[in-house]
């Protein structure tokens, strides 16, 4: 077997070895044909295991003394892979990610003994408690697991079906002090909560009364130090009242309290503080696009606006739950899942934030991740998503030690996130996140103006920084601040008045 | 020429003296003020631009006879003064000093430019030390980094004082951790209740003043259970994650109990009294107790891959560590304490779990273990993966002998079952591949090493599974016959488990070895598997 006959993978880049390219323009795909040319399938599992696990062994475990000691083929060449190091060059981000969209590329065409072969490849090279690009592999395969599962056309994985529903990933469900330390970590939260806050902090000034609308995914845990924050101002206390979407807990972080019993926490912990606070949950899901809350928010801003009640729109990490694809769902999600028709319907998500410019807040925050997991296609979403989460696995060794209760929590709920963008299609992937730029663009055609954020707020939120890793940092791009780990955007921050 | 400034001499060759005249002119009042607007200096001042070099310069003037460095020339000259050498102190010239301002050398900083210029010299090089240089200052206590050495003693003093300590008894570094947490906690709601019996305003004010503090409250601190602190810096590596699913709690106690078969044979050895008393109640506990144990094995298969539903089939690599030099009489007492505990085995009681540990960490419990015949804690002992290091509080040799710890592998028991379900020959030769690529290191199953002497003592079987189950299981059966005919009489049981992963993983492994188990158990054949427990064995007696 020569090197010509073996599949082409691009060579890893220099620099963050960790960090895939932004776009491969080269990628094959495997076609099973070529597969065959240069494997009978058993000969194929040798020469992976020799760049993998250690070869022969696999056929006879009466040999396989020692794994990982086994060199025997050490020297064969293998294009884009450096053997010299066994397995850990396997591990290289770039090879996993070309596996991987060439395991979504055999799944999407019902090529069900290749995506088998891939699958075991990359199980190989992928263990759920290796390094931070295994780990973030693996939780890929598993959600390519489920998806070939789910499918059911592969007529060899429909055999999974059964397996399937223990494929599910286990979320925790927190308790409420729990999700406060939880999402104390890392500046991921943080980093929006501090932003957010001091921008509102500042537009409210001089307002006795201060509606907030919180549309959070972290259950209202930025409204402690936002209350404290209010409390201490200049002119005294405001009335506050709180109102939030009861959103139903299907994504995570799963909460055990309910919204009733966190209001009168935040009421009590108001009063503490000497700040009256309201607190309404406004029975809501992301689904619709919050439309019940919207009416209810319209009904209110015919009585209040005009009584100078300030109007806080605090959207952390939530919006790209609303459906940004047209409104009508699937008709049939047994079809293929690439068949939505663009029609002239504006999505849900532009009529959300319509209405949200209808409602003429004082301010608007937007909080979210910048990447992009839009895309109707499997493998760009999966490119994309590889190529930003790798992130939350790459920060995770700077704040959770390993094998720790809250670091399984942790990854298990951005498996969830790797499950929902890839295996799942239609309504049902709610994981929809979108870049900033494009964030930016809805604002601004929803006639939302861009605030910046002053020098303060910088320096504020480049303390909060210094409390965490070396690898955080901070960008300012235009008006926004951009949240960045080791030079990579994680997460935007944007204020917005009525343009 | 001013003199009052230590560099002046040097000046000159590093630095370019600019006349600031023509720079725009920014208000000067402020410059003072705010410490946070820094850089708004006298429009009429000489910007001086240094060199980086220049700036992280310290005691560049050094004393020819005791080699004493100082920041200033002055200095030096006054110190020269004490060898009484020749020395000069400069005169201020006059009255009209010519105000100097700083920029930082590094371009991109806003202090590069002379309109944001730093007005003293001690300024400059602190802002280029703190914004451009290297943090070499390190807290001990916090790991908190600085560049400039003033700066981290000042920290060094009130570092660790002035945390954020909730009634609840949890302590924070940051506020803002505090006053979320604070929001969340009971105690909260507890004293406000507590203080909505008393006279309203008075408690507004004192709650808030108690509640503003940052110090440690000592009055009226009712820690509360909602309230316990998830540590986020403790090393959680003696905990182990709580989940168990389901089925592993009869697997267990089946287990138990059907190794409790061999005790009544061996009657001699089995003092009557409670653990007899314990079998029913065992049994009760037992959900499948097979009278062969070949089924539950095949059973057990199937569970596995359900009970990791993350798909982690943990890695399990074993590192049993059961030692006994006493009767076996002993030791099975041992297992029914365990076994006990086992029953009572729960989802989400890690507490049981920690006690095992406990109790095995303890190299006093291994070696108190033998010569009493009264039920004695535990060698059952279960760990996840990062929990191998309690062994190395009971004896640092456990680990060497354990293997290594093996990649868990999380799609290969569905690979595996989607095969068996529909598998073309070409699949299968897959499965077969998968089924003994989980068996990552043969060695585990080290061959038994109990020297004949030594059958009245021990026998701990260590199980080091694969961490896919069934064709791990199958080389086991295939293997057991192998690996010793009765050479000795041991009945004698160490359950070892390490699982690597999630709990569940754990437990699903757990599940599987168990299956390895009864077998054994039902061949009757007893025998010490992996070396390391044989020197375990070596070692206690």
């Amino acid at each position: 077997m020569t090197k010509s006959q073996l599949p082409h993978i691009d060579k890893p880049l220099a620099g963050y070895p960790h960090m895939p390219p932004k776009s491969n323009p080269k990628h094959e795909i495997i076609t099973k044909a070529e597969l065959s040319k240069f494997s009978i399938f058993p000969n194929c599992t040798i020469i992976w295991c020799v760049a993998g696990r250690g070869g022969l062994s696999l056929y006879s475990p009466k040999l396989c003394g020692s794994f990982p000691n086994n060199k025997i083929h050490q020297a064969r060449p293998w294009p884009g892979f450096p053997t010299s190091k066994g397995l850990a060059s396997f591990g290289d981000a770039n090879c996993m990610e070309q596996l991987l969209v060439h395991c979504a590329n055999a799944i999407e065409s019902n090529d069900a003994t290749l995506a088998q072969q891939i699958l075991w490849v990359l199980n190989n090279i992928a263990p759920p408690d290796g390094d931070s690009n295994q780990r973030l592999t693996s939780a890929f395969l598993r959600a390519l697991i489920v998806r070939a599962a789910k499918s059911g056309s592969c007529k060899m994985l429909a055999a999974m079906a059964n397996a399937h529903r223990n494929l599910s990933v286990e979320t925790h469900t927190f308790s409420v002090i729990e999700l406060a330390n939880f999402v104390d970590l890392t500046p991921w939260h943080r980093f929006g909560f501090t932003t957010a806050n001091a921008a509102i902090l500042e537009a409210v000034e001089g307002y006795s009364v201060i509606h907030i609308v919180d549309l959070s995914s972290t259950y209202c845990m930025q409204i402690p130090t936002l209350i404290d924050a209010i409390a201490n101002r200049f002119e005294g206390p405001p009335l506050v009242k709180l109102t939030v979407p009861g959103v139903p807990k299907d994504v995570p972080p799963l909460l055990d309290l309910t919204y009733e019993e966190l209001g009168s926490k935040l009421v009590n912990f108001a009063r503490s503080r000497n700040v009256m606070l309201e607190f309404r949950a406004v029975p809501s899901t992301h689904a619709d696009g919050f439309a019940s809350l919207i009416d209810q928010l319209r009904l209110q801003h015919l009585v209040y606006a005009e009584a100078g009640e300030a109007l806080v729109i605090n959207c952390h990490m939530m919006l790209h739950y609303i459906p940004e694809e047209t409104s009508s769902p699937l008709p049939n999600t047994n079809s293929n899942p690439y068949t939505f028709q663009p029609t002239s319907n504006p999505s849900l998500r532009t009529m959300f934030l319509k209405a949200l410019r209808g409602l003429n807040p004082t301010i608007a925050i937007l909080v979210d991740e910048d990447a992009d997991l839009t895309s109707n296609n499997l493998v760009c979403r999966l490119r994309s998503a590889f190529n930003y989460l790798w992130i939350p696995y790459d920060t995770v060794d700077t704040f959770l030690p390993i094998g720790s209760k809250q670091r399984q929590w942790y990854e298990a709920n951005i498996r969830w996130k790797v499950e929902n963008v890839i295996a799942h299609e239609g309504l049902q992937r709610v994981e929809r996140v979108e870049s900033k730029s494009r964030w930016v663009q809805r604002m601004r055609n929803a006639e939302f103006r861009g605030v910046s954020f002053g020098d303060e707020m910088v320096s504020e939120v480049k303390t909060m920084l210094d409390e965490h890793a070396a690898g955080w940092g901070l960008k300012k791009e235009d008006d926004d601040l951009v949240l960045t780990w080791k030079g990579h955007n994680v997460v935007f921050a944007t204020a917005w008045v009525p343009g | 020429m001013p003199v009052d400034l230590d560099n002046s001499s040097t000046a000159s060759g590093e630095a370019s003296v600019t006349s600031s005249g023509n720079q725009n002119p920014l208000p000067k009042s402020t410059a003072k003020k705010k410490r946070n607007l820094p850089g708004m200096p006298d429009p009429d001042a000489e910007v001086i631009a240094l060199s980086p070099r220049t700036l992280l310069a310290t005691n560049r003037f050094v004393c020819e006879i005791c080699n004493k460095g100082f920041q200033r020339d002055q200095n030096l000259q006054l110190h020269r003064r004490g060898h009484n050498l020749p020395w000069k102190l400069k005169q201020r010239s006059s009255k009209e000093v010519k105000k100097r301002v700083y920029v930082c050398p590094e371009i991109t900083c806003v202090h590069h430019h002379p309109s944001r210029a730093l007005g003293d010299l001690t300024g400059i090089k602190k802002h280029f030390c703190r914004k451009h240089g290297e943090k070499k200052w390190k807290c001990d206590k916090c790991s908190k980094k600085y560049a400039v050495q003033s700066d981290w003693k000042a920290h060094s003093k009130i570092c660790g004082t002035r945390e954020y300590k909730c009634d609840c008894g949890t302590v924070f570094s940051r506020r803002d951790s505090f006053i979320t947490h604070r929001a969340f906690c009971d105690v909260l709601a507890e004293e406000r209740a507590k203080a909505q019996t008393q006279p309203q305003p008075q408690n507004q004010n004192q709650t808030a003043t108690k509640e503003s503090n940052p110090k440690p409250q000592t009055t009226d601190s009712s820690p509360s259970s909602a309230a316990t602190p998830v540590s986020v810096s403790a090393p959680e590596s003696g905990k182990v994650p709580a989940p168990a699913p389901a089925p592993a709690v009869p697997q267990l106690t089946s287990v138990i109990s059907s190794s409790a078969l061999p005790i009544q044979s061996s009657g001699k050895l089995f003092k009557s009294g409670p653990l007899m008393l314990y079998l029913p109640s065992i049994l009760d506990h037992v959900i499948e107790l097979p009278e062969n144990p070949s089924p539950i094995m095949e059973e057990s298969l199937v569970p596995a891959p359900a009970a990791a539903p993350t798909g982690l089939n943990g890695s399990c690599s074993s590192s049993a560590s059961l030692g006994s030099n006493g009767s076996s009489c002993s030791v099975f007492a041992s297992l029914f304490a365990s076994s006990t505990t086992s029953a009572s085995l729960k989802p989400q009681q890690p507490p049981v779990f920690i006690d095992l540990f406990q109790s095995v960490g303890q190299p006093d419990c291994l070696t108190d273990l033998a010569p009493s015949p009264s039920i004695e804690p535990i060698s059952l002992c279960l760990s996840t993966h990062h929990g191998s290091s309690i062994f190395g509080t009971a004896g640092q040799e456990h680990r060497q002998y354990a293997p290594p710890p093996q990649p868990a592998m999380s799609a290969t028991a569905l690979l595996q079952k989607a095969a068996q379900m529909g598998a073309t020959a070409t699949n299968a030769s897959l499965l077969h591949g998968l089924g003994i690529a989980s068996l990552s290191s043969s060695s585990a199953w080290g061959q038994r090493q109990v020297e004949p002497e030594n059958t009245s003592v021990v026998a701990g079987l260590g199980l080091g599974l694969p961490r896919d189950g069934s064709s791990g299981l199958k080389e086991l059966m295939m293997g057991t016959p192998g690996f010793g005919p009765k050479q000795a009489t041991l009945d004698f049981l160490g359950l070892g488990m390490a699982a690597g992963g999630s709990s569940n993983a754990g437990l699903s492994a757990l599940i599987t070895s168990i299956g390895g188990e009864l077998d054994v158990v039902a061949a009757a054949t007893s025998f010490g598997g992996g070396d390391f427990t044989s020197k375990d064995i070596g070692r206690s007696s």
